[in-house]
């Protein structure tokens, strides 16, 4: 009887299948399981957490989709965010839209700004396209504070509570399902756009644009089209972000949230869509872990009791970052698929 | 619908109705047992802005402790538990959550800024957090919200008072006002008060300048201001830039009268301009740190057995003075403590004088609107601090 180790692809669309064997489609159903009895689980708190894991989730995919498979660094992202949010209140609140279009609006008047921002962009790399994009993030600040007939200016905008076919969902833990939905939307799109030609043009692009040209890739359309997802991604993250807060604020998309961001990427994997779902959870979730760690040092070592500094997170924070470079260049993702092969090969080492 | 469609519904609605009732049941004796009460707030403690929300949760924190140390309110202890939101609204929010649901406090004294509190405002109303914000703002009570209790002059009405003063008492001639501000809600805020004021009084602006709150240097601004023949210079900016205002100004031998509002009215300008320093008048909500009124005798005696020596004297006045009300409030409320009674306990509030940290401070059912009093100061630079030029002061009535 023949023993089957591995996973044998005869065909290239069996190459490319996004769940390619039973047990990963198994663990997938538990996980979609394990997703829809989560509020039941937790408190509002986490609850709460978790919806922003889902946004910060669907805003680094966009970034992953223009940083780490493009090669096309943006220290703008936060800026996207802001049109997408803007345009889903400013359409749901002024014009009374439902979410089917609010939520779709953002992401194409984001991916109108992204081919805006893209196109002039083009010929700039490295430094440089960072330095543009930074720029682009803060005059979109300025305008916001500026057109105060629009934008509410300093005082913001309040966003109305999601109405899902009559049911309005003005709880977390109902607001939950909807973000949900969306991020799975998302995420599912994304991972298809990385396995076809897009995606394969966008790796090219990134590895070397030059030899990418003279194979055929038209690298203004990819480049163009790398920032238009990208942004789109970040419009449908705003908008979802408008929901959950209620109220939104130019304060709320500056230039550090487009570092963070970029942080998520970076410690979750570049170049990866998992990676990018791993990085916002980090980025999201990390800072809460420190704390219950040291508050639970503090009740276990007395002696240790009433020293605890919300300053010790921040550093706690940053030298886990800094040891994610140093160690770990792949991000969580290569931890993962280390963590994948390990099991797959047990008790083989290869 | 088809029939699937409606079992799903039927299942989510059912859900959010156990979530519903497991709310209201939490909402009754939240955060109270028979030996101690657990508050709440929320107040940047990391980043770039710590240094004014630090001065604050202390004082908030070491009136609590006086409290407990004298015996507690009620026959209760009070803990408090404080979350630094970092000065950002989804922080803020999270924090507020965190509070409700996690640790079961029976309020949060406060949810800092002005952001951080407009996005928190439906969760205030669901969770009834009465709470006093580090902040002010007109949509904090008009028109009224139920939970919020406004504290503090709000900035037109002290540009107003700045103005009244300047008219009515600055004995000069040929007054001519200079503007520096930030694009900031309280920057612009500010100008509109003062150019629509001065106009009353006839009292010409003869220059708007932008001062950016991380200014270092403000020679542009020093110089334009001399070149306009600005003798009376009012600043609405924060500390730290009208530090550098005052400072250039005196480099460049400019010593017109300049005024600021209460994020820049405290001991710390004085003792980081020293002379420069001379000729500045502050307005301020909170009593000085050198007054000798009842309420900051205690806040300086709260302060010296706590080992605190805050650098932003205003501000852990302001922090001690909050608590002061909480703490009456729970005291008023009685036995029978929960979010509501604390609520309609602040509202009963009727001229409370807290002894000189606060102008007499009123609340009732239909009105959580603050007083409209100020009282401004002036820089001792000898004694290295503001002492009182006024007693508590309204705009006038035009």
């Amino acid at each position: 009887m023949a023993i089957r180790s591995k996973i044998f692809c005869e065909t290239y669309h069996e190459d490319i299948k996004l769940l390619n064997t039973y047990w990963s489609k198994a663990w997938m159903g538990l996980f979609i399981i394990g997703l829809f009895i989560l509020p039941f689980l937790g408190d509002t708190y986490m609850v709460y957490m978790v919806n922003l894991c889902c946004i910060a989730t669907v805003a680094a995919v966009g970034l992953n989709l223009l940083t780490g498979f493009t090669g096309q660094i943006s220290l703008g992202h936060a800026a996207f965010l802001a049109i997408g949010a803007y345009t889903g209140t400013i359409l749901s609140e002024g014009l009374n839209m439902p979410f089917w279009v609010t939520v779709p609006a953002g992401g194409l008047v984001a991916a109108a700004a992204g081919i805006l921002v893209g196109i002039p962009c083009l010929r700039l790399k490295g430094l440089y396209l960072a330095m543009a994009t930074m720029s682009f993030g803060v005059m979109v600040e300025y305008v916001l504070i500026t057109l105060k007939g629009v934008t509410g200016g300093e005082r913001g905008m309040y966003m109305p509570e999601v109405d899902v076919f009559g049911m309005v969902l003005n709880t977390d833990e109902s607001i939950y399902y909807f973000l949900l939905v969306i991020t799975a939307i998302m995420i599912v799109a994304a991972k298809n756009i990385v396995r076809t030609r897009v995606g394969r043009a966008f790796v090219a692009v990134r590895d070397r644009d030059i030899a990418a040209e003279v194979m055929g890739v038209n690298l203004t359309l990819y480049k163009v089209m790398a920032f238009a997802l990208s942004s789109f991604y970040a419009g449908v993250a705003g908008v979802m972000y408008a929901y959950v807060m209620g109220h939104i604020h130019p304060e709320h998309f500056t230039m550090l949230h487009s570092v963070e961001y970029l942080a998520m990427i970076i410690v979750g994997g570049l170049g990866s869509i998992l990676g990018s779902i791993f990085g916002a959870i980090f980025i999201v979730v990390i800072p809460e872990f420190i704390k219950i760690l040291a508050q639970t040092i503090e009740e276990a070592i007395p002696a240790m009791a009433g020293k605890y500094d919300d300053e010790w997170n921040i550093a706690a924070f940053g030298l886990l970052i800094m040891l994610f470079l140093i160690f770990e260049p792949g991000g969580l993702n290569s931890i993962w698929q280390r963590l994948k092969i390990g099991f797959k090969n047990w008790p083989f080492t290869y | 619908m088809s029939g699937k469609a409606k079992f799903i519904k039927t299942l989510l609605m059912t859900g959010l109705l156990v979530l519903l009732t497991a709310c209201l049941a939490m909402a009754g004796g939240r955060g109270v047992t028979d030996k101690e009460i657990t508050l709440g707030m929320v107040l940047v403690k990391t980043g770039p802005v710590a240094a004014l929300g630090i001065p604050q949760g202390d004082g908030m924190i070491d009136y609590m402790n006086y409290i407990n140390e004298k015996g507690g309110i009620n026959g209760r202890q009070i803990k408090v538990i404080w979350e630094d939101d970092g000065f950002q609204a989804p922080k803020s929010v999270a924090a507020v959550k965190k509070l409700v649901a996690r640790d079961n406090v029976l309020t949060i004294m406060t949810t800092g800024g002005t952001n951080q509190t407009i996005a928190n405002m439906k969760n205030i109303s669901r969770y009834k957090i009465a709470n006093i914000p580090n902040a002010m703002a007109l949509e904090f009570f008009e028109p009224l919200h139920p939970y919020i209790f406004a504290l503090g002059a709000l900035y037109e009405w002290q540009y107003q008072v700045i103005v009244d003063y300047i008219n009515d008492d600055l004995k000069m001639k040929d007054k001519r006002i200079g503007v520096v501000y930030t694009k900031k809600e309280y920057g612009k805020k500010g100008l509109d008060a003062i150019k629509k004021r001065a106009a009353k009084y006839n009292i010409p602006v003869v220059a708007e300048l932008v001062l950016p709150t991380g200014a270092v240097d403000a020679s542009s601004q020093v110089l334009a201001l001399q070149q306009a023949g600005a003798n009376i210079v009012i600043t609405c900016d924060v500390l730290p830039p009208i530090i550098s205002f005052l400072k250039t100004a005196e480099k460049y031998n400019y010593w017109p009268q300049v005024f600021g509002f209460n994020w820049a009215t405290d001991d710390l300008l004085v003792k980081a301009c020293g002379p420069a320093a001379k000729n500045y008048i502050g307005a301020g909500f909170v009593g000085g740190w050198a007054d000798d009124s009842p309420g900051i005798k205690l806040v300086r005696e709260i302060a010296a057995k706590y080992d605190r020596k805050p650098k932003l004297t205003s501000l852990y006045i302001g922090g001690v003075g909050v608590s002061m009300l909480f703490a009456e409030a729970i005291k008023r409320a009685g036995k029978n403590l929960t979010p509501d009674t604390l609520k309609a306990a602040l509202e009963t509030l009727r001229d409370y004088d807290t002894g000189g940290i606060f102008p007499l401070v009123t609340y009732t059912t239909k009105s959580h609107a603050p007083a409209k009093k100020v009282k401004l100061y002036k820089a001792d630079v000898e004694k290295k601090c503001l002492v009182p030029l006024t007693d508590w002061r309204s705009p006038k009535d035009m």
